[in-house]
């Protein structure tokens, strides 16, 4: 395996951070100069395009991993529990700066830290759990097939978990729950849906870069390490 | 590879973490054959036994026996091998019959050979017996008697010979002296086995030595 | 499959390790809780005493998790198990029915003090549904819970793993567990509400089962 040559196509992972820097860009515009102020919330709701899309790109995050991991119980690739546990990674910064977003929202609207009696919250809450619970389980097996295997088949179980959380919180109301606030696609109008949009595009398009950028080093890892285990059998 | 060759393997390797404990090991024991491995403490001999019973899977490289791929057709290797390994792999709170008749129920027979297979070993007076209360020989020779249990075609015996009494000793050779009887020990005493067995395998570095 | 169960009750028969040891964690939380929640009078009620008996439930069962596979980890025994042709589901299996045997013992002895400790004042929640909501956590504790202390006997840590992987799977199990409880003090709450919460709690230990027959293998092979 010589150096791998750089080919006339352009690198996947600098066009994902190209892309990401423009919607970025993009989406920061919309959000502060374009869309009008909500009547209710203020200025302060348009944290709202912050934090659903950030919220949505963890879960695709977490989606990406469990379809990678899937494979890789199927083909014990190891490449496959890397591209597994990269994005598992990634969402929990995203997790992390969902909750961080999702609590300046719900001081800003409500005065409250943290909404108990939310469903998403709540629902991420518990995800985010799992993500932290996951990383103990990586970092407390030696690496190998064996981390690997485990790590899959946890990430596995979250799957399970994630329907679980969600009827878990809505089972357990006890009065009708008054959704306050409306912030799903179908009540927005036009202009508020495109930022959305756009934001949600460029939130993706970071996850994919940031992607990129983690892959590359643990792949150069990966190679100092077998170069070194080479260099042991050699002597 | 057909299967009147009981082990085949070819460049067989099993890592674990960092370290080869296999490193490209190549293998063939006819069937009828009685081979030895021979080697230094962590040559990979037990490494190779425990890839052979199944338990392990191969990092790199093929391993099958009788035909059978291993990972793959684990399944139906699993029911021609019998593999005693370094410990007694035996229930210290249950006696010496639960302990083989766990394991009959395991390989999906009713119990009828547990008797039998305890006479062989020359432990029916000792069946009601914890295991914890027996001696490292009788543990020994219950091992033996657990992996003969469903007479498999193929035996990995580790070390069967350390801790075993003189009784233990006679019981194993007559044992291996059965015509046809196929097997791969591991052993820090080849002499003992003279007359028993074929040939020598040495192992070192998870290799077959040259 | 059944020998195997019928192993695992053998076992703690005779080394009488796990059993005691969750009803005596049992007990001591409820004598905890007592006085965290005021020696004389009940503060916080019933309700606050149900969420407890809940939390107590989650954490004995993770202590008895932890011991779940270590028979077969102290003595190699793994080896033995996995040479011969079993089915690795079927070792799944056999832990989580042993392990549901263990845990309804454990409540059999902790509802009685649980009722002792704290129902004596105020009104009391319903205990047929009380009953059904255990049995139906406890198979979902025990499917989970075989599988998940398989994957922590990996590590060096596993006494302080196992209960990580776990709470993020109890919390959903403990939200409603608790809400089914408490619900049934008040008369307005429908029966249809109810037997939600019980299908819920029927519908996690499905889901976990179905995930931890599928997964097994993958945790026992080496």
């Amino acid at each position: 395996m010589g150096i791998s040559s750089q080919s006339a196509r352009p690198d996947p992972g600098t066009l994902a951070a190209a892309a990401a820097a423009v919607l970025m860009g993009a989406a920061l515009a919309l959000i502060f100069f374009y869309v009008p102020t909500d009547v209710d919330q203020g200025y302060s709701q348009r944290i709202f395009y912050f934090h659903v899309p950030i919220a949505m790109t963890t879960y695709v995050l977490f989606a990406w991993s469990a379809v990678n991991a899937v494979r890789y119980l199927l083909s014990r690739d190891r490449s496959l529990d890397m591209k597994s546990y990269v994005p598992m990674h990634l969402g929990v910064i995203f997790g992390s700066l969902t909750l961080v977003t999702g609590a300046v929202w719900a001081k800003a609207s409500w005065g409250v830290w943290w909404y108990w009696g939310s469903t998403q919250l709540n629902t991420f809450l518990i995800i985010f759990l799992f993500y932290c619970a996951y990383f103990m389980l990586r970092f407390s097996v030696e690496d190998g097939e064996k981390r690997a295997t485990y790590s899959a088949v946890y990430a596995l179980l979250g799957v399970g978990l994630i329907p679980v959380s969600v009827l878990a919180v809505r089972v357990s109301q006890e009065l009708i729950h008054p959704i306050t606030f409306n912030r799903n696609g179908a009540n927005m109008d036009g202009s508020m849906f495109l930022t959305f949009l756009v934001s949600l595009a460029a939130m993706l398009a970071l996850a994919v870069s940031m992607y990129f950028v983690e892959m590359r080093g643990k792949r150069l890892d990966e190679r100092v390490r077998r170069i070194r285990r080479l260099a042991e059998a050699a002597r | 590879m057909s299967s009147s060759e009981a082990v085949r393997c070819s460049g067989l390797v099993r890592r674990f973490g960092e370290r080869d404990a296999l490193a490209g090991l190549d293998l063939v024991v006819a069937d009828g054959e009685v081979v030895l491995l021979t080697g230094p403490n962590g040559a990979g001999k037990t490494t190779l036994l425990r890839v052979l019973a199944t338990v392990l899977r191969p990092s790199e490289g093929s391993a099958s026996l009788y035909g059978h791929e291993l990972p793959r057709q684990a399944g139906p290797a699993r029911r021609l091998v019998g593999y005693a390994g370094h410990e007694p792999l035996l229930y210290p709170l249950l006696t010496a019959a639960e302990n083989l008749r766990l394991y009959s129920a395991l390989h999906g027979s009713d119990g009828a050979e547990v008797e039998p297979a305890l006479e062989r070993v020359g432990m029916a007076r000792r069946a009601a017996d914890r295991v914890e209360e027996l001696s490292r020989g009788m543990r020994q020779r219950l091992s033996l008697a657990r992996a003969m249990l469903h007479e498999p075609r193929l035996l990995l015996l580790d070390e069967p010979t350390s801790g075993l009494d003189d009784e233990g000793r006679g019981v194993l050779r007559a044992l291996l002296e059965q015509s046809g009887r196929t097997a791969v020990i591991a052993t820090h005493e080849p002499g003992w086995f003279t007359g028993v067995a074929g040939r020598a395998v040495a192992i070192d570095r998870g290799r077959v030595a040259v | 499959m059944v020998a195997l169960v019928r192993k695992d009750l053998l076992l703690e028969l005779r080394s009488r390790e796990v059993v005691p040891a969750m009803a005596t964690f049992v007990l001591a939380s409820f004598v905890l809780f007592r006085f965290a929640l005021g020696g004389d009078r009940l503060g916080g009620g019933v309700r606050a005493a149900t969420g407890l008996l809940w939390v107590a439930v989650v954490f004995t069962a993770m202590l008895g998790l932890s011991r779940a596979f270590a028979s077969e980890r102290e003595h190699r025994i793994w080896d033995g198990l996995l040479s011969t042709p079993v089915d690795r589901s079927a070792l799944w299996l056999a832990k989580a029915c042993s392990t549901f045997v263990f845990l309804v013992v454990m409540q059999a002895v902790a509802l009685p003090l649980f009722w002792l400790f704290f129902l004596q004042e105020g009104h009391p929640p319903s205990i047929p549904v009380l009953v059904a909501a255990l049995l139906l956590a406890d198979a979902g504790i025990a499917s989970l819970g075989a599988m998940l202390a398989g994957l922590a006997s990996a590590s060096h840590a596993r006494e302080v793993l196992l209960p990580v992987l776990f709470l993020p799977f109890a919390v959903p199990l403990v939200l409603v567990g608790v809400q089914v409880t408490v619900a049934t003090i008040s008369p307005q709450t429908r029966a249809m509400d109810t037997l939600e919460r019980l299908g819920f709690l029927g519908l996690y230990a499905t889901i976990f089962a179905l995930l931890g027959w599928a997964l097994f293998e993958y945790v026992v092979e080496d």
